[in-house]
């Protein structure tokens, strides 16, 4: 319990626009242990951002955590109490140009975090500053704390960006979609940094990405998301090798390497609805090849499947005993995408 | 503190630097006198505003003893005012003709007046080249790109001219509005009378009854003397007074007034546009109805209203009423500014920078401060100095109509006022030479904020990756 850092229960983040109420995120919970890294994988516009968002208390009107509560060490978050833990909970981004400020140097902005969290001011600043940047692997760190944010390359502002979120020392790092601009070369040495600090500091790591091959590196536990709801949790490797919810399966099947022979990768057709209401039915099933009558009339829930030891959960009711249709056999699936 | 200082020490070795140095340091000399005149008397009106303090007879041998410092550009070592005795000029520099006397302080102030900036500039340069430790930065573009608008220069040129006038108005004028409009019955003039061919006194009010320009039988156009061998450069006003130097004290008033009134709203527009983009939602709904409701006031109606209203008020007293004008310029103009400057703190607030040092736990007042403002400030300046042209044009307008700057003090919508009943006689020049510096003046204005706008403006610049970027977010 002590290790639990992060615990959200049934969070639902909406949006209220002129029109209508988006439920960007429909009742989601997880936890983030120390040293652990979660998992939050699912295309854009699943929710996957403003989960992150939510959990940070980014939540810019018009959009507001409508339900459920957030738990950081046990402290409820929900209700605007995030400043007591402001650093605690760092957070990455995905643009890394976009995430410094192109007129300070990288230095100015480590050095304001530095100063709002351990107190440093002047030269104590500077040099801590260039400590960070060398933790997180930027040669010449002395020179380069100078600089603006334009000479450094994407790798290089990435490791800068991550040196930023270590100067708040925090618990628990937030990772949204950390690699994606970035090429695959660096994109492995950034997962490695990343992977480092973790050991290193015991952090706990809430990891976004849309890319299941990044979360089969780096994660212990995975949540697939999927308009706003978590569809599947389980540990990474019980998903990998018996994933349940056609999506996930879906998903799996769209990384290279995993289909076998040289057919083209199946892709899921469609996109992500936008979640307006209470759910009266399953959110995938117009994408579902497995779909049948009653995904149309009934909302799945969320049930315990596969390894009973393994915590491994979906939400589908082709596992639902009450139902006649059964899931189908492994393998097949891997082509959904076309019978779709 | 010994990094500076080694630094300071680094810079008067390097030769090009200590020339630099050195070359500030002798313009500063040259108008030293007129800088610590200005300082002293400051500080005298100060120390005598403090209750209890007498002290006036020391400090008004400081305040002389400073007056006798030799400044280049007064009115003292370039004297124009001077007199005919038969065979040459008397009391005027180094006897030449009041016209060329005038004209050489003249061309003097503004030649000061441009060594300043290039030599402002000149330091940039240098700083940029050899101090700074970053080679280039975000905003040596935009500098880049301001140099390549002639457009912008143009007005650059004429509102920097415009505030020399208006720095230097004292000096600038063949007369002094003292001598030649508000007290010109406690002043004399000597003249050369050629019909008794011996130098007379008089008055000086009483020479300007003789100096009129009204039209076709009396006038003294722009360039002549007068029957008094006084020099006007841009002729007399209908009363006789010089109309240059009318101007030149006229153009700073104007330039107070805008200058406060854009400042005012400019900050009011700023603190509001960075609230409402950083809290979005409500309170930028809030701040939409109330600047529409601001908006929706007719600003004429609302100044002419106010300042009949406010006329016996100690608020009226304040710099001839320009302080009251300034204010309500201020309160009924920021919403124009407003509107456009919300926009671009929206789209700046939403930057992931923002969100991390939110999530760092920076206060909302420094991120708007320290990570949205300066985003902001072109936009600032852009409509800053087109308002400023707004509100020059404005102020002249309200003297036109005989409201705002309360006479006697020089305004130039007043002398366009003043001269109206001439345009169409040998006395055009009272209003049209003020109205042609009101259109230029306001068109500088303009250029300016065309030549930061597009120095400034991403949408300007090649299509870069950074716009590009931007699009990726979740
Ligand atoms: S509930 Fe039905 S539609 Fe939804 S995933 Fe399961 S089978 Fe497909």
């Amino acid at each position: 319990m002590s290790d639990t850092l992060l615990e959200v229960e049934n969070l639902r983040t909406v949006f209220h626009t002129e029109k209508e109420t988006i439920r960007a995120v429909d009742g989601v919970s997880f936890d983030v242990e120390r040293g652990e890294t979660v998992g939050l994988v699912g295309e854009s516009g699943s929710g996957k951002s403003v989960t992150a968002r939510s959990v940070l208390g980014l939540v810019d009107e018009p959009g507001v955590i409508e339900e459920g509560s957030i738990e950081f060490c046990g402290d409820e978050l929900v209700g605007g109490n995030w400043d007591e833990h402001r650093g605690d909970i760092a957070i990455v981004f995905q643009d890394p140009m976009n995430s410094l400020n192109p007129v300070y140097t990288v230095g100015n902005q480590i050095k304001e975090a530095l100063r709002i969290h351990q107190g440093l001011r002047g030269q104590a600043a500077t040099d801590a500053a260039i400590e960070l940047l060398e933790d997180v692997g930027i040669p010449d760190a002395a020179r380069r704390v100078t600089e603006y944010p334009h000479q450094f390359s994407g790798g290089m502002r990435q490791r800068a960006v991550i040196a930023i979120a270590l100067a708040c020392d925090p618990d628990l790092l937030v990772c949204d979609e950390p690699t994606t601009a970035l090429d695959v070369t660096i994109q492995a040495q950034i997962l490695e940094l990343l992977d480092e600090l973790q050991r290193e500091e015991d952090l706990g790591v809430l990891f976004i990405t849309h890319d299941m091959g990044v979360i089969e590196e780096t994660t212990d536990r995975v949540n697939v998301m999927y308009a706003g709801e978590f569809v599947e949790s389980a540990p990474v490797d019980e998903l990998f090798d018996d994933p349940k919810h056609p999506y996930t399966k879906g998903l799996l099947a769209s990384i290279p390497g995993r289909t076998a022979g040289d057919e083209r990768l199946p892709t899921i057709e469609g996109e992500v609805p936008t979640s307006t209401s209470e759910p009266s039915e399953c959110r995938f099933a117009p994408r579902c090849p497995h779909a049948f009558d009653a995904c149309e009339s009934v909302h799945p829930e969320r049930i315990a499947v596969g390894d009973p030891d393994a915590d491994h959960e979906t939400a589908c009711l082709l596992y639902d005993d009450e139902f006649e249709e059964s899931p189908p056999e492994d393998g097949v699936v891997a082509d959904g995408g076309e019978t779709a | 503190m010994s990094v500076t200082t080694s630094r300071v020490a680094d810079a008067l070795t390097d030769g090009r630097t200590a020339l630099w140095a050195l070359v500030g340091l002798l313009l500063f000399l040259l108008e030293a006198g007129a800088f610590l005149n200005f300082v002293v008397g400051l500080t005298i009106d100060g120390i005598l505003a403090l209750p209890g303090v007498d002290a006036a007879g020391f400090l008004t041998t400081v305040e002389s003893a400073v007056r006798e410092i030799p400044t280049l550009l007064s009115r003292e070592t370039i004297p124009n005012e001077g007199y005919y005795d038969g065979s040459g000029y008397e009391g005027t520099f180094l006897g030449l003709s009041p016209a060329i006397a005038w004209a050489l302080r003249a061309t003097l102030v503004y030649l000061y007046a441009f060594a300043a900036f290039g030599w402002g500039v000149w330091g940039y340069r240098i700083y940029r080249r050899n101090y700074r430790a970053a080679d280039w930065t975000p905003r040596d573009d935009v500098f880049d790109r301001f140099r390549g608008h002639k457009w912008g220069i143009f007005g650059l040129v004429i509102v920097f001219m415009f505030v020399t006038m208006a720095v230097f108005a004292p000096a600038l004028g063949p007369t002094t509005v003292d001598q030649n409009m508000r007290n010109s019955y406690g002043y004399e003039t000597k003249y050369w009378d050629s019909d008794s061919g011996s130098v007379e006194t008089i008055l000086v009010g009483d020479a300007n009854l003789d100096s009129l320009s009204q039209g076709n039988d009396q006038n003294i156009g722009p360039w002549t003397y007068d029957d008094y061998g006084r020099f006007h450069p841009f002729g007399t006003m209908q009363d006789g007074s010089d109309l240059f130097t009318f101007l030149v004290v006229g153009s700073r008033i104007s330039l107070v007034i805008g200058v406060l009134s854009v400042a005012l709203s400019a900050s009011i527009a700023a603190t509001l546009a960075l609230t409402s983009a950083y809290y979005k939602g409500r309170v930028d709904l809030s701040m939409v109805l109330i600047s529409d409701a601001v908006m929706a006031m007719p600003q004429l109606l609302l100044l002419i209203m106010l300042t009949t209203v406010l006329r016996e008020t100690w608020i009226n007293e304040v710099y001839s009423g320009g302080f009251l004008l300034a204010l309500i310029f201020a309160f009924t103009g920021w919403t124009y500014m407003w509107r456009s400057i919300r926009g671009p703190a929206l789209q700046i607030s939403e930057r992931e920078w923002i969100d991390a040092a939110r999530s760092f736990g920076q206060t909302p007042i420094t991120i708007m401060r320290k990570h949205m403002l300066p985003y902001v400030t072109g936009y600032l300046l852009i409509y800053g100095s087109m308002t400023l042209g707004g509100a020059i044009i404005s102020i002249a307008g309200l003297s036109y109509l005989g409201l705002g700057v309360a006479p006697p003090t020089p305004e130039w919508g007043r002398a366009v006022n003043l001269g109206q009943d001439y345009v169409r006689t040998g006395s055009w020049h009272i209003s049209l030479i003020p109205g042609i510096l009101i259109t230029l003046v306001v068109t500088g204005f303009n250029a300016l904020g065309d030549g930061i706008r597009d120095a400034i403006d991403p949408q300007s610049d090649s299509a870069g990756g950074e716009t590009a970027g931007a699009g990726g977010g979740a």
